[in-house]
């Protein structure tokens, strides 16, 4: 077993470090006629904030060479709604849940938390903090996270912000930490008629091979450094790069949107991973 | 059930103002739904039908698509078949109604019943189809932007109240009221007005008279991603609220939308 939480008073064991990221495998309810799910770590769920939040208007999509940017606007029909239509499902999945938070006062954020806690088989919290988060604002929002509910919280850290936020987050209490958000960028939208500027061009969280070196340089420089896990997150697309990635120290991954071309990655990386182990532990 | 199945690209040809590509699948998506290609790139690509039959599909694509580079032979890797299609059990009337670069999914329902009837718009002469591409039995009315073949466009009334059926061309209010039903593939921003245009044309539509397939990406097919959200109103039948297009459409009916 991997120990997500080694910290808290529960633990978050889980059995494999591969997991999908937030925002790119549903809820538990849309990839498992495709992969096996009892080959991944744990299910890191869709976004969801304590109210609905409807999807953003307007174009959602660009895509430039292997890259794209998507804005979704996070759309989703708040904690309540979405434990009425899931809760059984994740009692009935093979793995743990981990419910991705979006983090937005710390008033709802601790409201969403104490709802969460006693969910069958949701072990854990990752938190979403928006981008511009100031440091303080950030261990509010852990606090909050923290205050009543007695789930472990892992903190998924802005791109940006990893420098300002992930030691202070880690010496504050965060169980773990998620390296990284996908970064924000913009992309023209090609095909977007040419009437204004907004239209023209789409700000998003990219997504694509890019991500991946900038992920190992994150790694390389904070893994060894930090008190708590580290689950690397951005542009994971094969066996090899999650290798690297749990060489450079990370204590497990996530695999991101690229998942969206290819669903069965999640299961190819987390059965190399296990044959990789055997192997090793064999010899 | 979500499954992936390999498609063989047997071939592409022009045909203007598309290319068709042709994919030999074991099994091809229903007019209206669709299969998620890996054709190169980071997200996959929604394939809409024009022509189904019990070995596989043609597809209608604009030029420099990444399909009519395949070489034949190629297999393809498809997500699908996905979405729910068009829904016209037991109709003998069948009126299909689109802008031209949003024509080739209506095409597989030109004879799925007795009698149909198209409307075509385009922009201007040179981008409409030859009426010979149709099967004889399809009643076809052609209608440009700027007049230069069939009746003058645009099918809706640019008037700011759409419902005033006197702005609308008499043809298409016809064909609306002759229908027992009717589907429409144009951009996304059309559909309230058509939608107003059929309220005032029919006395109370049933449900799914008229249905529409929604143009937005859809990256993922199977609702994970959240990219293709749809916003439909709530009925005394139906829930509104946001839908996936993946998932519960891209077909909708269109008064809901
Ligand atoms: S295409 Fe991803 S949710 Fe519909």
């Amino acid at each position: 077993m991997i120990e997500l939480a080694p910290r808290h008073k529960f633990g978050l064991p889980i059995a494999s470090p591969v997991m999908p990221a937030a925002g790119a495998f549903g809820y538990g309810d849309t990839y498992h006629d495709l992969v096996d799910l009892r080959v991944l770590g744990a299910l890191v769920t869709n976004p969801m904030s304590l109210t609905p939040r409807e999807a953003a208007r307007g174009r959602r999509i660009a895509i430039h060479g292997e890259h794209f940017v998507a804005h979704t606007g996070l759309p989703n029909p708040g904690v309540r709604r979405v434990l009425q239509q899931y809760r059984q499902t994740w009692e009935r999945l093979p793995i743990p849940v981990i419910v991705h938070l979006i983090a937005t006062t710390p008033a709802e954020t601790a409201q969403a938390a104490e709802r969460l806690s006693g969910v069958p088989n949701v072990v854990g919290i990752e938190l979403g903090v928006v981008d511009n988060v100031t440091p303080q604002r950030a261990l509010n929002l852990l606090d909050a996270a923290r205050a009543d509910g007695d789930l472990p919280v892992i903190v998924r850290v802005p791109f940006t912000g990893v420098d300002a936020l992930a030691p202070l987050l880690a010496d504050h209490g965060a169980d773990a930490l998620t390296l990284t958000a996908p970064p924000r960028a913009v992309l023209p939208a090609s095909d977007a008629p040419e009437d204004s500027e907004a239209r023209r061009y789409l700000r998003g969280r990219l997504y694509g091979p890019a991500l991946f070196p900038l992920l190992l340089n994150v790694l390389a420089r904070w893994c060894s450094k930090l008190p708590v896990p580290v689950i690397a997150c951005g542009g994971i697309a094969s066996l090899q790069d999650a290798t690297a990635c749990l060489e450079l120290g990370a204590t497990a991954l996530q695999v991101d949107a690229l998942l969206w071309r290819d669903p069965l990655i999640l299961q190819r990386i987390a059965e190399g991973l296990a044959k990789f182990e055997t192997s090793t532990i064999s010899e | 059930m979500v499954k992936q199945q390999d498609a063989v690209f047997r071939q592409a040809y022009p045909a203007p103002p598309y290319w068709v590509a042709r994919f030999d699948v074991a099994n091809p998506p229903a007019p209206g739904a669709f299969v998620l290609a890996d054709l190169g790139g980071p997200l996959r690509q929604a394939l809409f039908p024009a022509t189904i039959d019990a070995d596989g599909f043609t597809v209608m694509l604009p030029p420099h698509h990444p399909a009519t580079r395949l070489l034949p032979g190629a297999t393809v890797n498809v997500l699908g078949p996905l979405g729910q299609g068009f829904r016209i059990d037991g109709v003998t009337r069948l009126l299909l109604v689109a802008e031209i670069a949003s024509l080739p999914p209506l095409l597989p329902l030109l004879e799925a019943a007795p009698a149909v009837a198209l409307v075509i718009e385009a922009p201007t002469r040179a981008q409409l189809p030859p009426p010979d591409r149709f099967p004889p039995a399809v009643e076809l009315t052609l209608v440009t932007r700027d007049g230069s073949a069939g009746h003058l466009g645009p099918l809706e009334s640019q008037d700011p109240a759409p419902a005033n059926l006197e702005r609308v061309m008499p043809r298409l209010v016809e064909l609306i009221a002759w229908a027992e039903c009717a589907c429409f593939a144009c951009p996304n921003d059309r559909y309230p007005a058509l939608a107003a245009i059929v309220r005032a044309a029919r006395v109370q539509p049933a449900p799914d008279f008229a249905q529409a397939l929604v143009q937005v990406p859809m990256p993922c097919g199977v609702g994970a991603c959240e990219v293709c959200r749809t916003q439909t109103r709530a009925t005394a039948q139906t829930q509104g609220g946001e839908k996936h297009a993946c998932i519960d459409g891209p077909v909708f009916d269109m008064l809901l939308l």
